[in-house]
């Protein structure tokens, strides 16, 4: 909205404060790969010299612990993010298309879950999850993972199918198609995007999630960020390889939120 | 709505039928994952439950007693989650709004900024802390390098609670900052051209155009998201731990962190139930005030 002449000089300001903000959100990241690819002699000192490395990523690897985590962090991510689409698009698509007692409740029981902090339920479902069986398990992490989006999911999801003209579900319905058809066949193509999207947020929300893995999971089931967490306090000096293992743990969100962009910042703006 | 919805009477036909099914299993895992242990948690909290004393034997409200009159939770934990709530949102905001007005002045290489704008969103909130700590190490974290370059005085960051909570506040601010300046972009682009164009003309200020048109404007985008954060925020666990573990003594201790430690440090299950519940019980209070607060501004809006 602001193309209208301006001096020429002015728009060097906006590029300098435009520069330091990019500056500034990137430099962590940066630093981070750069004291990942120093050698063990070098990494006190990242700013100074030139020497650089992979060999950090490849000890990382040769530690099984770390890798096994990663394996379970991709692998509740992925389930948790199908089946938290699964669940929250049906219980949006039921929150936008019927009104009434049932559905208000619902949407109610939702918005004072989604203010509810973790600890208060993550504390207990500790017990839970010994009392039910599942402790320590992929179980017992990925349906606590699946509950944790469905309110906020479902209110998103409400909001894109409120969005949509239910006058195709109409057609489709006169037309002979049942609900579920109608559902399927004309509403879920249409919200089709913001299924992506929100797919995504889900899958980055998962593998970056701390609290639920520390406590819900122990030695059977290691999480990345926990094993990172951990790695901070037992081998706290060994920053390089620290730093690896970061690195690591970005990529994937890393390509995801690359190739997912335009999905990613759709799903934000929902 | 779907047809026969006119039907006052309340039938269970097909068309309830079809309601209920779509709700049940996020309905189910909601009851299983949340309101059940929500419920056990309200029932350990009111008992004295330790590992080293597993009796569980009816206290009634002892621990909530204890946990109210206890000095760390009145003086710093409730402090410090308030501070950080109110210092992260606030600021978060301000650098958001800042950047997103910069972006929309149809600048070059809008995309690239953008891309590395998102950058912080990807980062795992403990790869951030992580991150934070090696560059805020007193010994060889590049910050203190390079205070040390221009002459001053390296500080020990970790050490002083002000300073440790300091760079915990920071590295909120570095994960947040670009989703609010997404959403607030994405407003801004959306807006008609018209009353800028009128004020243009008129030869308002930037300074007033931006008060009297653009805020305004902005209001409801901006309530949805300091709602959305602020409910966030005070449930924030990872960076804290990560960072500081609490530290210096308990000086950066928050609620999170608070009721974690007693639960599955001190292992005294009833106590860290009930300061878990005390949490939930402010954070809806909040929430239903900022719930009263959003409907007020989008219903003005519309």
């Amino acid at each position: 909205m602001r193309q209208f002449h301006r001096p020429f000089l002015f728009g060097i300001p906006t590029y300098a404060g435009l520069m330091l903000v990019c500056f500034l959100f990137a430099f962590p990241v940066l630093w981070l790969i750069l004291t990942a690819v120093r050698p063990p002699a070098d990494m006190y000192y990242v700013h100074r010299g030139w020497n650089f490395t992979l060999s950090n990523f490849g000890t990382v690897f040769e530690n099984e612990r770390v890798v096994e985590s990663f394996i379970n962090s991709a692998v509740i991510a992925t389930a948790s993010t199908f089946f938290s689409l699964l669940v929250t698009v049906c219980s949006g698509y039921m929150l936008s298309r019927f009104k009434g007692r049932v559905s208000s409740s619902w949407f109610g029981l939702i918005y004072v879950f989604r203010c509810v902090p973790y600890i208060s339920w993550v504390l207990p479902l500790y017990f839970v999850t010994q009392k039910y069986g599942i402790y320590d398990t992929y179980a017992g992490l990925l349906l606590p993972h699946i509950a944790v989006h469905i309110c906020f999911f479902s209110w998103l999801m409400k909001g894109f199918f409120d969005g949509i003209d239910p006058s195709m579900e109409y057609a489709a319905l006169i037309d002979g198609c049942t609900r579920w058809g109608a559902f399927f066949r004309v509403a879920l193509p249409a919200a089709l995007p913001a299924i992506s999207a929100l797919g995504v947020l889900c899958w980055l929300f998962t593998w970056n999630e701390f609290l639920f893995a520390l406590i819900l999971t122990g030695e059977r089931v290691p999480m990345a960020t926990v094993v990172m967490a951990q790695f901070v306090s037992e081998m706290g000096i060994e920053w390089n390889l620290m730093a690896a293992t970061a690195v690591l743990a970005l990529v994937p969100a890393f390509l995801l939120t690359l190739f997912g962009q335009k999905y990613v910042i759709k799903g934000l703006k929902m | 709505m779907l047809p026969m919805q006119k039907e006052k009477k309340f039938i269970f036909g097909e068309r309830e039928r079809f309601m209920l099914l779509l709700m049940a299993p996020a309905a189910l895992l909601l009851i299983l994952f949340q309101i059940i242990p929500i419920a056990i948690g309200l029932n350990v909290s009111f008992r004295d439950w330790a590992l080293y004393n597993p009796k569980e034997t009816w206290i009634g409200l002892k621990h909530y007693f204890a946990i109210l009159s206890d000095p760390v939770f009145t003086h710093t934990v409730l402090p410090n989650t308030f501070i950080f709530m109110a210092g992260s949102v606030s600021l978060s905001l301000a650098i958001g709004m800042c950047i997103a007005l910069l972006l929309n002045r149809k600048v070059k290489g809008q995309k690239i900024i953008q891309t590395v704008l998102l950058l912080p969103l990807m980062v795992a909130p403990v790869i951030a802390a992580i991150m934070m700590r090696w560059m805020f190490n007193d010994q060889f974290g590049i910050v203190n390098v390079v205070l040390g370059a221009l002459g001053l005085e390296t500080v020990s960051w970790f050490t002083n609670r002000v300073l440790a909570f300091s760079v915990i506040l920071f590295t909120d601010i570095w994960l947040w900052t670009p989703w609010f300046t997404i959403l607030l972009l994405a407003a801004l682009q959306s807006f008609p051209k018209e009353p800028f164009e009128a004020a243009e003309i008129d030869g308002t200020s930037r300074w007033r155009t931006f008060w009297y048109i653009t805020l305004p404007m902005l209001r409801p985008v901006i309530v949805v998201c300091v709602v959305i954060r602020t409910i966030d925020a005070f449930r924030t666990f990872d960076i804290v731990w990560t960072l500081t573990g609490g530290g210096p003594g308990r000086g950066t201790e928050i609620f999170s962190l608070y009721a974690y430690v007693i639960a599955f440090q001190n292992l005294n299950f009833g106590k860290g139930s009930a300061a878990a519940m005390i949490g939930a019980v402010i954070i809806l209070a909040f929430g239903l005030v900022l719930y009263k607060v959003l409907n007020k501004v989008v219903d003005t809006k519309a």
